[in-house]
């Protein structure tokens, strides 16, 4: 291992330990209210309130891609089954903190979790 | 172009396919989307040392066409193509402004960042969806340890490639 090696290392570690702790501090804040989008295609195709006890009927969207059955269960969004060969959607399991998402690259879905402060009452996650 | 250099490419490049495949088959544990062991980037250094970055570019692009032939999904050819490019590119300049300050690892945990980094950007124009930036941490520190056993792995493979007569004079 050579001096530019090492640096390389600890940029990256740096880099990544500072963004993962800025993004857990957002992820923290208080929200006053939380809502989930779901995009399809760039184009959004349900959006809902999300709070502790929210439970809904298995969200099913149907592309000529292909088919994603999303669950809210206990104020939690999941895929819990999808017809893509990589299956990467299901394996990220559940997401319940604004900032959060879950993408289904082979069928362009992406479920968001998007968060409205308490003090003014403006949507502060850019899109 | 020589012959030798053309089989020497030729070899190259289905190597890194045999790889590709070998690399389907293993179980990995799911850390984040997108995170693998990068095998075919074995190749991909070896040839950046061996030849430059011209030859290294069509090796990339030899392997990325002929995988997608054998997977037969085109719509993982832009997320290939895009990562693939970014990671040789990125490997070029740091093996350039490093010189003989930058060893194998170095170069090699360079490439997987920017393969990430690459296929990143192609997602998020697919999905038109910035968000998923949000990813990169994570999948840094697993660019790290994958960049680290790539390099190492090419590391001795190029003490074996040196040994032959036959690469000297390319």
């Amino acid at each position: 291992m050579k001096s530019f090696d090492k640096i390389i290392i600890v940029t990256l570690i740096v880099l990544a330990s500072v963004s993962l702790f800025a993004l857990k501090i957002y992820r923290n804040k208080d929200f006053s209210k939380k809502y989930v989008q779901i995009k399809v295609q760039g184009e959004i195709y349900k959006t809902f309130d999300l709070n502790k006890s929210t439970n809904m009927d298995d969200i099913i969207v149907t592309t000529k891609l292909g088919t994603n059955v999303i669950k809210v269960k206990d104020g939690k969004v999941g895929i819990i089954d999808a017809d893509c060969p990589d299956q990467i959607c299901v394996k990220s399991g559940w997401i319940d903190r604004p900032g959060e998402n879950l993408v289904c690259l082979p069928h362009k879905v992406v479920i968001e979790i998007k968060g409205q402060s308490k003090d003014n009452g403006i949507d502060i996650i850019s899109h | 172009m020589k012959t030798k250099k053309l089989v020497f490419i030729s070899i190259l490049v289905a190597q890194a396919l045999v790889l590709f495949i070998v690399e389907s088959m293993i179980p990995v544990p799911f850390i984040a989307p997108g995170a693998k062991l990068g095998l075919s980037n074995i190749i991909t250094v070896v040839s950046l040392y061996t030849f430059g970055l011209g030859d290294t570019l069509l090796i990339i692009l030899l392997r990325i066409f002929l995988s997608t032939l054998f997977t037969g999904s085109v719509v993982t050819l832009l997320y290939s193509i895009l990562g693939g490019i970014f990671s040789v590119f990125a490997m070029f300049l740091i093996k350039k402004i490093g010189k003989d300050k930058v060893s194998l690892l170095g170069v090699s945990i360079i490439g997987a960042i920017f393969h990430n980094i690459g296929q990143i950007t192609a997602a998020s124009i697919v999905i038109s969806n910035i968000n998923i930036f949000l990813y990169l941490p994570v999948l840094f520190f697993v660019s790290i340890g994958t960049g680290l056993f790539v390099g190492a792995v090419s590391k001795y493979l190029l003490i074996h490639f040196k040994k032959i007569n036959l690469f000297n004079n390319m």
